[in-house]
């Protein structure tokens, strides 16, 4: 049977560590759960959260996120819940890991790291807010997407 | 997020602890200038203390690596914790600055 929990913080930067807390707290003892997806998982929820409030804000006052964690038995699904200005992932760019410091952006990770931590992403930008939808599996040997 | 400075031989240790994320990452970043800006140009970035880094962090040290050798240094790093290794493999950092295991291999880099 699945757990649901849920939190709900302003868009500030200093409830980042609100949300990997939370995280933690309902996710690190749970079956199949080791310190690497953890990891990962927290990784995940930091960058979007941070796009959500250096971005999704931006030229807004700073409404919430709302943060609902879905605990399967083999499977974590994490949705963001946001009302600020939505984006479309396919067009964010795909940071060139390969290329020399000179030629480096200073950004464009966020997304980048979202993508290689979960096993799923979704973005859907609705009436109700915009919602971004992350899954990890969690009987998978291997902590990264496959 | 707490820095600490210490010389040791040619090089400045820079112990992080705490998080690194997109709100303590400004903090790292003033730290680092503030050495190169004192003439300290051969930094070491200890991680070992640092339970979370996310790509705020990665930013700053990439920005770190440049200032420093910019002005004749280096910055090179020291990380043993899976998590924060993860990142900045899938950032290919290891493709631009050493990061070492140990702070005495770290030192000892700098000759």
């Amino acid at each position: 049977m699945a757990s649901r929990y849920r939190i709900t913080r302003a868009a500030y930067l200093a409830s980042l560590n609100d949300f990997r807390e939370f995280i933690k707290e309902h996710c690190a003892n749970m079956p199949g759960m080791n310190t690497e997806k953890l990891y990962d998982v927290q990784l995940a929820v930091d960058e979007a959260c941070t796009n959500i409030i250096s971005h999704g804000y931006a030229g807004l006052d700073p409404g919430s996120i709302i943060l609902d964690l879905e605990v399967a038995y083999d499977k974590l699904i994490v949705s963001l819940t946001d009302f600020g200005h939505s984006f479309e992932p396919s067009s964010a760019p795909i940071p060139d890991v390969e290329a020399p410091i000179e030629e480096r952006e200073q950004g464009g990770f966020g997304l980048f790291f979202i993508q290689q931590s979960m096993d799923e992403m979704d973005y859907q930008a609705t009436e109700d807010g915009n919602k971004m939808i992350l899954i990890k599996y969690l009987s998978k040997t291997d902590g990264g997407r496959q | 997020m707490k820095t600490e400075m210490q010389h040791e031989n040619n090089s400045t240790i820079v112990s992080v602890s705490g998080n690194v994320d997109a709100l303590t990452a400004p903090d790292l970043a003033n730290a680092i200038v503030d050495q190169i800006s004192q003439g300290h140009v051969n930094l070491v970035v200890n991680l070992i203390a640092v339970e979370f880094m996310s790509s705020a962090g990665l930013r700053t040290l990439l920005g770190g690596v440049k200032a420093a050798r910019s002005h004749g240094g280096d910055l090179r790093l020291i990380s043993t914790n899976p998590g924060i290794d993860k990142v900045l493999k899938m950032s290919g950092f290891h493709n631009i600055a050493k990061v070492f295991s140990s702070q005495d291999e770290a030192v000892a880099s700098f000759g």
